[in-house]
C-alpha cells in the first residue's frame, strides 16, 4: 500500500546540497562537494566513478546510514537529515533494501530465514510458500535450507536479492553487487536486478564502477572528486568506460 | 529473536563455550555451597569458607560471562550492524542477546543442577578432611534449592550479558559494510564510569578498612580486593598501550592494535592475582599479626593444658584460664549471642599478661563484673543471666586475646583450661610447654586452618580463571586467523607466526599478574595498616610460594593455548584465507 503511494511521487531520494567531510580539522577530507541529485521513482540510477569519488559515501547518505555535514537528505518523502535512530530503523524496514558487494547474510540463518529476516523484524509473517516463490524465482529454489557459507558468491548474492524482492521497498539500495562475483554470476544478478526495475516498477539506486554493471541501469550519473560531472540516459558498457577513462586520465 | 539466538548458539558455539562452562559451575557451586551451608550452620569456620566459596562463586561467574559477552560483542560486531541493517531495531539487539543469555542460563541450570550435587559431596568431604566438620556430618538435599539454583544460572547470565548488550545495542548499521568492525573505542564512557567508581569504591573501603575494628577489616579488605580488581580490569586498555611500549617490535604493535583483545585475556588473569594475593596475604598478615601479639602479650615461661598445677618448686604465679561457653545480651536487646569467655583469677592473669586494659582496671574484677573489649567501662552486661557490670575495657586484638573475662569468684569454670606460669629462673616443669613452643603451636593451628580455606578458594578462583583464560586466548585466535595468514603471505613462516602470538599473549599475561599485584597491593596496604593500628607493627606478609605457582601456571597455560590455537589457525595455506573472505 504504502508502496503504491510512494511510487506515484516524481522522486524516491533526494539529495540536495549535501556535503560530507570526515576527519579533524588537520586531516579533513570532504568525500561529497555539494551534490544535489534527485533519484526519479520508479527507475534504476547507477552512479559511476573511479575509487574515492565518494560514491559509497553518497550512498550511505541517501540511505540514511550516515550524517551528512551540511545539506538534506529526503527518502520517500521524508527529510531524513536529522533523523532520529528510531525513525531511520522504521524507514529500514518499510522503505528501504539493500544489497552490497559483500553480501551481508546472516550466517547462522538459512537462505529462507534470511529472506524472511526483515519482514521478521519488522513484525510482519510471511508464509513459507511465498519464500519459497520468491528463492524459486532467483533460482534458488533447491538451495532453501543452506547457509550462506555452504552456498557460492553468486548463489550468496541471490538470496541478497530475493530478500529485496520479498521486502519491495519503496528504494533499493545497492553496492558494487558483482564487486564479488565471476561474469557469469554478475550476469545472472544484473538481470534479476533489472526484472524488478522493469516488472515491479523497483526504484533502484545503485553505486559501481563496472561499466557493464552500470549499462543495465537506465540511467548513469558520473561523480568525481565528490561532485557530480556527467550524466547519461542508457548508455552501452563502452561509452559508459570510455567516459570514466576520460574522468580518470 | 529467540529462534535467531537458537541459530546463532548452533553455529557460534565456541564463542558461548567458556560462558556455559562458567554458568554450569556457577550455579553448581552456589548450590552445593547453600546446601552444605544450611546443613552446618553450627560450625563457624566451615560457615566463613562456604560463604566465601558462595560469594567468589557467584562474582567470578558474573565477571566472567560479563567479559566474555563484551568480547563476542566485539566479534560480532558485522552481525549485529547487518541486524540494523535490514530494520532491526536497538531493542530488538538488546532482546537478541538477552535471549541468549536466557538460553545461556536454562543450559547453565540444567547442567549445573546435576554437577552441583557432585559438588556437594565433595565439598562436604572436604569439610570434613580439613576437621571443619565432624566425621558424621553430611549434607541434605532441600527441595528449594532447584528455584534458587535456576535463579542463580538466570541471573547471573542475565546480569553478566546486561551490559553487553547495551553496547551491541549501539553498533551502527553502517559497520556492516567496513571490513574491520573493530574500530570501535574501547574505553567507553561507561567503562571510564565504572572503573572510576570501582576504584574510587576500592579505595573508600581500603581507608574504611583502616580504622575498622579487627572483625570488619577482613570483609573489608577482601571487598576491597575484588572492586580493585575489577576497577583495574574495567581500565586495563589504559594501561596495555602504555607497557606495549616496552614490548617494542610486531609484538608491541599488535598489543596496541588490538587493546581490547588484550585487556579482555589479561582481566582473568588479574583478578586471580588480586585475588590470591589480596586473600592469602590478608589471612597471612593477619596470623602473623596474632604470632606477634601473643609473644608481646605473654609474659609466662610455660603453658600447660590443663588447670591442675604440678607441685613443683619454683613457681611464681599460676594462672589458670578456662574457656567457658556463655549466652550474652546487649543492655536493652533480649536476644543473646552465644560467646566465648575466659574465667581467670584476676590478679594471676595481671601477672602473666603484659596487654593492660584501655580503660578501668582488672584488680576490679572480682564478684558480678565482667571485663570486656569494646564496651564502654560502667555498662551492665546480661552474661548467662547474671548482670554484671564491665569494670574494664580490654584492648582490641588482632586474633588472639579474649573478648570477655569473667573472675573465677563469680562463674564456675567448666571446660578446656590452660594454665600459663612463671616460674624462679632455671626452673623446668616437665609437664607443661615452653611459652615459645606454645605460642609457635598456636600459630600454627591457626595457619593450617586458614591455608584449608585458602586452598579451597585459590583452587575455586584459579579454575574459574583457568576457563576464562583458555576462553579468552581461543576467541582472540579465531579473530586473527586473516592476520596471521596476510603475516605469512608478506614473509613470515609459521613457527616465527606461532613466535609472534605467543610472545605477545606472555606479554599480555604478565600485563594481567602486574595489574593483578597492584590491586592486591592496595589491600595488603589497607590490612597492614589496620592491624598496625592495633599491635602496633606493621607485619606484611607475602605469600611468595602462592604467588610463584599462580605466575608459573598462568604463562604456562597462556602459552599452550596460545601455541595450539595459532598452530590450529595457520594449519591451512595461507592465500586460501586471503582469498576466502567471509
Amino acid at each position: 500500500m504504502t508502496n503504491a503511494i510512494q511510487r506515484d511521487l516524481a522522486t524516491a531520494v533526494e539529495l540536495r546540497a549535501v556535503t560530507r567531510e570526515y576527519g579533524s580539522k588537520q586531516a579533513r577530507v570532504r568525500a561529497l562537494d555539494g551534490v544535489s541529485l534527485a533519484f526519479p521513482a520508479g527507475s534504476w540510477t547507477a552512479v559511476m566513478g573511479p575509487s574515492g569519488s565518494g560514491k559509497s559515501t553518497l550512498l550511505h547518505c541517501a540511505a540514511g546510514l550516515e550524517r551528512c555535514t551540511s545539506g538534506q537528505v529526503f527518502l520517500a518523502g521524508r527529510d531524513i537529515t536529522n533523523a532520529a535512530d528510531a525513525e531511520l530503523t522504521t524507514l529500514r524496514r518499510r522503505e528501504v533494501g539493500f544489497v552490497f558487494q559483500s553480501f551481508n547474510l546472516v550466517g547462522s540463518l538459512t537462505a529462507e530465514q534470511n529472506v524472511a529476516l526483515p519482514l521478521k523484524l519488522a513484525g510482519h509473517r510471511m508464509s513459507k510458500k511465498d519464500i519459497r516463490a520468491v528463492l524459486a524465482s532467483v533460482g534458488l529454489g533447491d538451495r532453501l535450507r543452506h547457509r550462506p557459507r555452504e552456498l557460492s558468491g553468486g548463489q550468496q548474492q541471490r538470496v541478497a536479492v530475493a530478500r529485496a524482492m520479498a521486502l519491495r521497498p519503496a528504494v533499493l539500495f545497492v553496492d558494487e553487487p558483482t564487486g564479488a562475483l565471476d561474469s557469469t554470476s554478475a550476469r545472472t544478478v544484473l538481470g534479476l536486478l533489472r526484472g524488478m526495475a522493469d516488472t515491479a516498477g523497483q526504484t533502484i539506486v545503485m553505486v559501481t564502477h563496472d561499466p557493464a554493471a552500470a549499462a543495465c541501469a537506465d540511467t548513469v550519473v558520473f561523480l568525481s572528486d565528490g561532485r557530480i560531472v556527467d550524466r547519461a540516459q542508457r548508455p552501452t558498457a563502452r561509452e559508459v568506460a570510455d567516459r570514466l577513462a576520460a574522468l580518470e586520465g | 529473536m529467540f529462534a535467531l539466538s537458537l541459530s546463532t548458539f548452533r553455529e557460534r558455539w565456541q564463542l558461548f563455550l567458556g560462558a556455559i562452562v562458567t554458568v554450569v559451575l556457577g550455579v553448581a557451586l552456589v548450590q552445593s555451597s547453600l546446601l552444605v551451608l544450611v546443613s552446618g550452620t553450627s560450625y563457624v569456620e566451615a560457615v566463613t569458607l562456604l560463604a566465601m566459596t558462595l560469594g567468589i562463586a557467584a562474582f567470578l561467574a558474573i565477571f566472567i560471562v560479563g567479559s566474555t559477552f563484551a568480547f563476542t560483542i566485539a566479534q560480532r560486531r558485522r552481525d549485529l550492524a547487518l541486524l540494523r541493517l535490514v530494520g532491526g531495531s536497538r531493542g530488538q539487539v538488546r532482546r537478541l542477546l538477552l535471549s541468549e543469555a536466557l538460553l545461556l542460563g536454562v543450559i547453565g541450570t540444567a547442567l549445573g543442577v546435576p554437577l552441583g550435587l557432585v559438588v556437594m559431596r565433595v565439598q562436604a568431604w572436604l569439610l570434613r578432611d580439613l576437621g571443619f566438620v565432624p566425621a558424621t556430618f553430611a549434607a541434605r538435599w532441600q527441595d528449594w534449592i532447584l528455584g534458587v539454583s535456576a535463579g542463580i544460572g538466570l541471573g547471573v547470565s542475565l546480569l553478566g550479558v546486561l551490559a553487553a548488550s547495551r553496547r551491541a545495542a549501539r553498533v551502527r548499521p553502517l559497520e556492516a559494510l567496513r571490513d574491520t568492525g573493530n574500530a570501535a573505542r574501547v574505553m567507553t564512557g561507561g567503562r571510564w564510569f565504572f572503573g572510576l567508581l570501582f576504584l574510587a569504591g576500592s579505595i573508600a573501603l581500603v581507608t574504611v578498612s583502616r580504622f575498622a575494628g579487627m572483625d570488619g577489616a577482613v570483609p573489608l579488605s577482601i571487598n576491597a580486593t575484588i572492586t580493585a580488581a575489577v576497577a583495574l580490569s574495567l581500565l586495563a586498555p589504559l594501561v596495555v598501550p602504555v607497557l606495549g611500549r616496552f614490548a617494542g617490535g610486531l609484538v608491541g604493535a599488535n598489543l596496541r592494535d588490538g587493546v581490547r583483545r588484550s585487556a579482555s585475556t589479561a582481566a582473568p588473569l588479574l583478578v586471580l592475582v588480586a585475588l590470591v594475593l589480596g586473600l592469602s596475604g590478608t589471612l597471612s598478615t593477619m596470623s602473623e599479626a596474632g604470632h606477634r601479639e601473643l609473644q608481646q602479650d605473654l609474659a609466662g615461661d610455660f603453658v600447660l593444658a590443663s588447670a591442675d598445677v604440678p607441685r613443683v618448686p619454683g613457681i611464681l604465679v599460676a594462672s589458670t584460664e578456662t574457656a567457658v561457653r556463655t549466652s550474652l545480651a546487649d543492655p536493652g536487646e533480649d536476644e543473646a549471642d552465644d560467646e566465648e569467655a575466659l574465667v581467670v583469677d584476676a590478679d594471676a592473669y595481671q601477672q602473666v599478661h603484659r596487654r593492660a586494659p584501655v580503660a578501668g582496671s582488672l584488680r576490679d574484677l572480682h564478684g558480678t563484673t565482667v571485663a570486656a573489649a569494646g564496651v564502654p567501662l560502667g555498662v551492665m552486661l546480661a552474661i548467662d543471666g547474671v548482670a554484671r557490670r564491665v569494670v574494664a575495657v580490654l584492648p582490641e586484638s588482632v586474633n588472639a586475646g579474649p573478648a570477655y573475662l569473667l573472675p573465677r569468684d563469680s562463674r564456675p569454670a567448666i571446660g578446656p583450661a590452660r594454665t600459663i606460669l612463671r616460674v624462679e629462673p632455671g626452673v623446668t616443669v616437665p609437664e607443661a610447654q615452653p611459652a615459645d613452643e606454645w605460642i609457635a603451636n598456636q600459630s600454627s593451628k591457626q595457619d593450617s586452618t586458614n591455608s584449608g580455606i585458602m586452598t579451597v578458594l585459590m583452587g575455586l578462583a584459579g579454575l574459574y580463571s583457568l576457563i576464562a583464560v583458555i576462553n579468552a586466548v581461543v576467541i582472540a585466535a579465531a579473530e586473527r586467523r586473516g592476520e596471521f595468514a596476510v603475516a605469512r603471505v608478506t614473509g613470515m613462516t609459521r613457527a616465527e607466526v606461532v613466535r609472534m602470538a605467543l610472545l605477545e599473549s606472555w606479554a599480555v599475561a604478565a600485563i594481567g599478574l602486574v595489574l593483578g599485584a597492584a590491586a592486591a597491593a592496595g589491600t595488603l596496604f589497607g590490612i597492614a595498616s589496620a592491624v598496625s593500628r592495633i599491635s602496633g607493627s606493621t607485619p606484611v606478609s607475602v605469600p611468595w610460594q602462592a604467588l610463584v605457582v599462580v605466575v608459573a601456571g598462568a604463562f604456562a597455560v597462556v602459552g599452550l593455548t596460545s601455541v595450539c590455537t595459532s598452530l590450529s589457525a595457520t594449519r591451512r595455506a595461507p592465500v586460501t584465507l586471503i582469498a576466502a573472505r567471509e
